[in-house]
């Protein structure tokens, strides 16, 4: 059944299948860590007690949570160049979709790890006359992130695999120049093919390394 | 004027009364012990002195500062008070010697080379300088508290509180934390310490308050406790601790 394919459009293909993955990984990393720093804001914010800010971010979590990310990518796409009036470019337009859906789900898995550094721990930092600020930021956050770093990595590989949805906008990543060369090369089959290929090896590689954090972190404890 | 004034308090949790009119004070190189059953309020009431918790009525001044006043900078006020926790509360992701000076770098502003000399300098008196790299997991609990004790004298505090110090130590370690108070005690630091240990009052305390109920039930010299209780309240539990 092999033997219709023609595999020669891959290595033809790759330095600009290499440029599709090279923004896929971009994306990755920008909206990962700007969803963190977006999201640990949001967990603070929830957890401040604080009734109108605590509700705001609440409100702002769970209504990300409640849509579908394609819905977002493309609102998102579709309404911002009807409020400044110039096109924003899809490349861009989806890294900042990712950041800001991204950090709903990264707010709840922060949220969870600065519940799980006890109030003595904040007692101790406030002891030594650190401001709250202060105490987050070198007392609870460190110890947070290091609680919930298999959690945050395996959202990640979720993440490196949405990002496959920015083809709908036209965002050119992996999935998208495989779609492109394929039509090109009339190979359609073979180029998709060979990116799930791709986007296996990497999520399964980071997976492993999710497991061994996570053995290592049970020794730790 | 007394290092620590505390005048009239009271605490509620929701309806929960904690905390009932309980006024002392202490006064500078004084060291006060404050027992009582479980549950009786002692350590709510040190955790009040440096504003861990709030307090709904009265009023705690401490070095001429009022706790409660919401003018009051309590980072600033809490970093002249030091704190030792019945759980040693250590940094767990800091080596011992980054437990020492994250305060003094961060809070007071100390050089780092600074601050590390004096944490170093702190760990040899509390016999641990051996331990300087490692993490507080490695350590034990009696080793643990002896740091959590230098970590607060390396911000050097006008005044130290003790909240139930050696309650989670195994036996055979209460001693060596004990040793460090004593010393430091004998040094003429102020000190409020929550405590069961009765040795320890007999050896350093200048007086001992009973509290039971949320109220301060006996404020007396130490002499006059130990030799003459006048509660019954108190009386019943000297019994049961020293009997043991």
């Amino acid at each position: 059944m092999l033997a219709g394919f023609d595999w020669s459009v891959i290595p033809a293909s790759l330095p600009f299948l290499g440029q599709g993955l090279l923004y896929s990984l971009q994306l990755t990393v920008v909206a990962m860590t700007g969803g963190v720093i977006f999201g640990t804001l949001l967990a603070l914010a929830r957890l401040s007690g604080g009734p109108v800010l605590a509700g705001a971010a609440a409100v702002y979590v769970n209504t990300m949570r409640s849509i579908p990310l394609l819905m977002v990518i493309l609102w998102f796409f579709l309404i911002i160049p009807l409020l400044t009036g110039k096109p924003m470019g899809a490349e861009r337009s989806a890294m900042i979709t990712f950041t800001a859906f991204e950090a709903a789900y990264y707010s709840e898995i922060m949220r969870a790890g600065i519940q799980s550094v006890s109030r003595g721990q904040v007692n101790a930092g406030y002891a030594l006359g650190m401001t709250y600020a202060q105490t987050m930021m070198h007392i609870v956050l460190p110890q947070a992130v290091r609680n919930m770093l298999p959690v945050l990595l395996t959202q990640t590989i979720v993440l490196f695999q949405d990002t496959s949805l920015v083809y709908a906008i036209g965002a050119k990543d992996l999935l998208k120049a495989a779609e492109i060369t394929g039509r090109n090369y009339n190979r359609p089959v073979e180029m998709y093919l060979f990116v799930a290929v791709i986007y296996f090896a990497i999520c399964f590689s980071l997976s492993l390394l999710v497991r061994r954090l996570n053995r290592k972190i049970a020794i730790v404890r | 004027m007394a290092m620590i004034e505390i005048r009239h308090v009271f605490k509620w949790y929701d309806k929960f009364q904690v905390l009932a009119d309980c006024s002392t004070q202490v006064e500078k190189g004084e060291v006060v012990v404050v027992c009582g059953p479980s549950g009786s309020g002692k350590s709510t009431l040190i955790k009040c002195v440096n504003a861990l918790e709030p307090f709904q009525q009265g009023e705690i001044v401490v070095d001429g500062v009022s706790v409660g006043a919401s003018a009051t900078n309590l980072p600033k006020l809490r970093a002249r008070v030091g704190m030792v926790f019945q759980h040693f509360e250590l940094f767990p992701h800091m080596s011992i010697v980054d437990n020492l000076t994250i305060g003094q770098v961060k809070v007071l502003g100390r050089p780092r080379e600074l601050a590390r000399e004096k944490g170093l300098n702190l760990l040899a008196r509390v016999g641990l300088s051996a331990q300087a790299e490692k993490f507080p997991g490695q350590l034990s609990g009696g080793q643990q508290q002896r740091v959590a004790i230098a970590r607060a004298l390396s911000m050097d505090p006008i005044c130290m509180l003790f909240d139930e110090p050696t309650s989670a130590l195994d036996p055979e370690m209460i001693n060596e934390v004990l040793d460090v108070m004593v010393e430091l005690a004998a040094e003429g630091m102020t000190m409020m310490v929550v405590t069961h240990e009765m040795g320890f009052a007999r050896k350093v305390a200048n007086r001992v308050i009973f509290m039971d109920g949320g109220r301060i039930v006996e404020d007396d010299a130490k002499d006059t406790f130990f030799g003459n209780p006048r509660s019954e309240r108190a009386q019943q539990f000297l019994a049961k601790i020293l009997h043991h």
